[in-house]
């Protein structure tokens, strides 16, 4: 049924200097995580691509979570099912809300962390939480014969589009670096399935630090899956400063110049998302003030 | 590339492109009449098959990852006891899912209760990667929520959610019973 269809050579590295060996041999070799991604594309199979693939689930380096005082990392091949499992002890709050409304059961089981925050051109829910958590990914690029390594923070890998802006062309995924110094307030929500309904969804997470009657420390993404990758440090800042309850007035002017600033910078988004975001802005604030008013 | 698998019981070695999607190979190579359709990346949930004892998404699982596993269709699946359990809770109901989305949905409802009655040695092992050792042990029980978002990756709206929750149940019922009487 597929004649002619030339079947890509699959590389199976074991250890990372394995895995360094095979990229500088074969620069434009696919490097594959999970595959979920890469599996549900429509032109995924029968495709001409004569690439090879690296495939990285033999490598036990990247599949190990740690945990110390002052973080927790984890590997890139760790799958979200894993992590899950992993347990409040080790992980924040938020992110295992984060990671039980990533899919279902059966295929966060094949998920990576790595392939999560990886895929080119769709933001996920992992991404926004960890942009707020101040999480870091170390990379390992392959340029010009060479590997070098670097710490880059999750929310600097996207461009405003939400878009992976690497600026390599081959690069490794090992580890993820999320600090234990987290607010104490956090939220996330999401509306409707990234993948299945991109058009129509928001993921938005949201993380302060509460000391006695002042906020601190506000942290916030709003994730309109293929269009933007917002963060906003200006109006973080004027929530930074504001004092509890925050009066409901205060929350609607925010919510608006926020909906405004989103709309400046990013003309695709639609308004059915820039009213839902709007929304959940709003929702998460109220939810702020209605804690603070119960203690 | 060549590939040493078990499909259903018989031990296969099967010559294929190394990227084409275990759907494929199960409709394509092995005849398996349980899959209907390649929905390519629509996520229509229709092509489930238990890899290695757990459930997965067949159109999402590469050739090249396919090496020494045990693949169950439903084919074989529906000639087992585990099968009867959930048969009868169909029929307890009334209710039972269309021809296209039968096979997936009953491989769902299996993933769901072997969760549940922890029938499995490791059911927190991931089908292709081993656990890292540094997590513990979760006891984790999957609530109502938990079980919409399982049965939900089946795209098929010829049942109502509630309905297939109470299907869940009954058929829960049905496989605690039968682990009783065998203790």
């Amino acid at each position: 049924m597929y004649e002619g269809i030339r079947s890509p050579v699959i590389h199976a590295p074991k250890t990372l200097n394995e895995f360094n060996t095979t990229a500088l041999r074969y620069p434009t070799a696919r490097i594959w995580a999970g595959g979920t991604y890469i599996m549900s594309q429509k032109d995924y199979y029968p495709s001409d691509s004569k690439d090879a693939i690296i495939d990285l689930g033999g490598m036990e380096e990247l599949k190990k979570i740690t945990r110390n005082d002052r973080f927790v990392e984890i590997g890139s091949m760790v799958t979200a099912s894993q992590l899950l499992y992993a347990g409040k002890l080790i992980l924040p709050e938020i992110l295992q809300e984060t990671l039980e409304t990533l899919a279902s059961q059966i295929v966060r089981r094949q998920i990576t962390i790595g392939g999560s925050l990886c895929v080119p051109d769709v933001r996920l829910s992992l991404s926004t939480t960890l942009a707020i958590l101040d999480a870091s990914a170390e990379f390992k690029f392959y340029q010009g014969g060479k590997v070098s390594n670097h710490w880059i923070p999750i929310a600097r890998l996207y461009d405003k589009g939400g878009n992976l802006a690497l600026g390599a062309d081959k690069a490794l995924m090992t580890r993820i670096r999320i600090g234990l110094d987290y607010g104490d307030y956090h939220k996330f929500v999401t509306v409707e399935d990234p993948i299945r309904n991109s058009d129509k969804c928001v993921i938005f997470a949201f993380q302060a630090k509460r000391t006695q009657n002042s906020l601190s420390k506000v942290q916030f993404c709003m994730n309109f899956p293929t269009k933007a990758f917002h963060m906003s440090k200006d109006i973080e800042a004027k929530l930074s400063s504001l004092t509890l309850p925050i009066h409901p007035e205060r929350v609607n002017t925010i919510s608006y110049e926020l909906v405004a600033e989103i709309k400046k910078q990013h003309g695709t988004i639609t308004e059915l998302q820039l009213e839902r975001g709007r929304r959940m802005f709003e929702s998460v604030l109220h939810g702020l003030n209605s804690q603070t008013l119960q203690t | 590339m060549k590939i040493e698998c078990t499909i259903d019981g018989k031990a296969l070695s099967l010559s294929v492109n190394s990227n084409k999607p275990l759907s494929l190979i199960l409709m394509e190579d092995v005849g398996n009449r349980s899959l209907l359709c390649h929905c390519k990346g629509e996520a229509c949930g229709n092509c489930i098959v238990l890899l290695n004892d757990e459930a997965v998404l067949s159109c999402v699982v590469p050739a090249f990852r396919l090496k020494e596993a045990t693949i169950t269709t439903f084919e074989s699946y529906q000639k087992t006891r585990l099968c009867r359990d959930i048969e009868r809770a169909y029929q307890r109901n009334g209710n039972t899912p269309c021809p296209n989305c039968y096979a997936s949905k009953t491989l769902i409802i299996e993933s769901i209760l072997q969760n549940l009655t922890s029938t499995r040695p490791n059911r927190m092992s991931t089908t292709m990667l081993p656990r890292p050792k540094s997590t513990a042990p979760a006891d984790e029980a999957l609530d109502e929520k938990d079980i919409i978002q399982e049965l939900s990756l089946n795209t098929c709206q010829c049942m109502h959610m509630s309905e297939l929750v109470q299907i869940v149940e009954t058929a829960l019922t049905f496989r605690r019973r039968k682990r009783v009487r065998r203790n």
